[in-house]
């Protein structure tokens, strides 16, 4: 029961109604005043307890800033230990990175005094504990005039700013010649002003070797591909002097074309510096019918044989085979060409013997004229590598026969 | 008479017949040293042609272009190769250097110029 319900039950009605009337009023003007007091005790009491929340959060508000306050000094103090401890690691690491580093690495005046060099350094240049760099001239080590240009260059332009980069050749202090790659890079200062220069040399003798291998073999290669155009051009004016017809021509030229092709990539598997003559001949039968007994017969040493006489015997071979297979034993299933070959002695020397005889093939002639294997037998076996040569035509079959020395025949030349 | 001078077979029938068709009486050699047998022969040669590399001769073309500068100053030189051109103290003073491979009708244009202008 609230208080106002108790008021009203603690004063009964009287007895007359005037006497009520008044009572009943004053009932209510109480009650009023006691509602009205309990209201304003309510009120206060809710902005006492406002004002004490505000507090509580201020307060709250106020440990925390404290305690982060705390928190965040401490973590500074431990990260500044921790910085000084990384510091060290990384000054440490630094240190062995220079010292590991393959590379000279110096620090250089603007003028190219040595102010400083790393610990690896030394081991890349084979300098010893006698050995002065620090304070020397770094453009004297660089004993060419062409690459002493070339280092002042770098040098003006890590002065100016920019990075100097040249490729030049210095002895180390043993006096081992090396190819370094120089780079130089300007150290500027506060202001931003060039105050010394960084000399990073790379040892790059290898590479260099590298390179120059490299332009001679092009330079090589450039004389090959000129000697095999030279060829080619030779074999097309040969088959257009001797073709009845341009059909004629061109099969033949294609043939030989082939028959030089097969020639160096039996070459190129001895680097061409020389082919295995079995490997020549079977070439040639693997060009005609095969190489099986059936066809070919191929029987000798080893003989390895140089460039050009592998190519001149590819081109003799392919046209007797073209010949046989055109008019002897090839022309017929049960022909066949028997090729051998033996070294022997003669006049104090090896000589190279090989002998290529048809057989089962219908009876031959001697053609009418020199042809361009008949030509190129007398000119390259006989007139270039000084041996003997012979083409004859027995009925029984076509024999050729050639002898050459052998250093001839195994000359590197191309 | 040209003296050609080309260890490889195949390149010196071919370098024959073009100068034979083009109405020049050749002699072949397939290296220095016959070629210079020619030259001390009693044959008249009004040119030399020869290639560089040639290994089975005791010196190469270009010694032998010199030598034949020196010995026999009126006779023109042709030097043919298909190595890179000469440096410039290779080759004697008036000799003519031709990359291999080369038009015939050059050479047989060149060959008559010197022949003509050596008469």
């Amino acid at each position: 029961m609230t208080r106002i319900e108790a008021l009203l039950h603690s004063h009964p009605p009287p007895a007359d109604a005037a006497s009520a009337a008044e009572a009943a009023a004053e009932r209510l003007a109480r009650a009023e005043a006691v509602a009205t007091e309990a209201r304003a005790a309510a009120a206060l009491a809710q902005m006492r307890a406002e004002i004490a929340c505000a507090e509580a959060a201020r307060l709250r508000a106020a440990a925390n800033d404290q305690g982060r306050a705390l928190a965040e000094g401490e973590i500074r103090l431990a990260s500044m230990e921790e910085l000084n401890g990384r510091l060290r690691a990384s000054e440490a690491f630094t240190s062995r990175l220079l010292a590991a580093s393959r590379d000279c690495i110096e620090v250089l005046s603007l003028d190219g005094t040595v102010l400083w060099l790393s610990a690896g350094s030394a081991a890349v240049l084979e300098a010893g504990p006698d050995d002065r760099i620090l304070g020397s001239d770094w453009r004297a080590v660089w004993p060419e005039p062409a690459d002493r240009v070339a280092a002042e260059l770098a040098l003006a332009a890590a002065r100016a700013g920019r990075t100097g980069r040249f490729r030049a050749a210095s002895p180390t202090r043993r006096g081992a010649l090396r190819w370094w790659d120089v780079v130089l890079t300007p150290i500027q200062g506060d202001a931003g002003v060039v105050e010394r220069v960084l000399a990073v040399a790379r040892d790059v003798t290898d590479a260099h070797h590298a390179e120059e291998q490299q332009i001679l073999l092009m330079q090589e290669l450039a004389h090959r591909v000129k000697n095999i155009l030279a060829m080619v051009q030779a074999v097309a004016t040969q088959t257009l002097r001797g073709a009845t017809s341009l059909e004629e021509a061109a099969t033949a030229f294609g043939g030989r074309l082939i028959a030089l092709s097969h020639a160096h990539d039996i070459l190129i598997q001895g680097s061409w510096a020389a082919a295995d003559l079995q490997n020549v001949v079977e070439g040639a039968a693997d060009l005609h019918g095969g190489r099986g007994p059936d066809r070919f017969l191929i029987d000798g040493p080893a003989v390895r044989l140089g460039p050009r006489s592998a190519l001149a015997l590819s081109l003799i071979l392919h046209e007797l085979a073209t010949n046989a297979a055109k008019y002897g034993a090839l022309s017929r299933v049960e022909g066949r060409v028997s090729v051998t070959w033996r070294i022997v002695a003669e006049a104090s020397e090896p000589w190279l013997s090989l002998r290529w005889q048809e057989a089962g093939g219908p009876p031959v002639a001697a053609p009418t004229r020199s042809g361009f294997g008949t030509r190129l037998i007398e000119r390259t076996l006989v007139h270039s590598l000084g041996g003997r040569a012979s083409l004859t035509y027995p009925p029984a079959g076509v024999v050729f026969s050639l002898s050459a020395p052998l250093r001839a025949v195994q000359e590197a030349s191309a | 008479m040209v003296l050609l001078v080309e260890d490889d077979g195949l390149l010196l029938m071919e370098a024959s017949d073009t100068l034979v068709e083009a109405g020049f009486q050749v002699v072949e050699a397939p290296h220095a040293d016959r070629a210079l047998q020619v030259l001390e022969s009693d044959r008249e040669v009004d040119a030399l042609m020869t290639d560089v590399d040639m290994p089975l001769g005791s010196i190469d073309g270009l010694a032998l272009a010199r030598l034949v500068a020196r010995r026999w100053p009126w006779i023109p030189v042709l030097v043919v190769s298909g190595m890179g051109t000469p440096g410039p103290n290779d080759m004697p003073d008036g000799a003519l250097f031709i990359p291999k491979p080369y038009a015939p009708f050059d050479l047989v244009q060149t060959l008559h110029d010197r022949v003509r202008r050596a008469a």
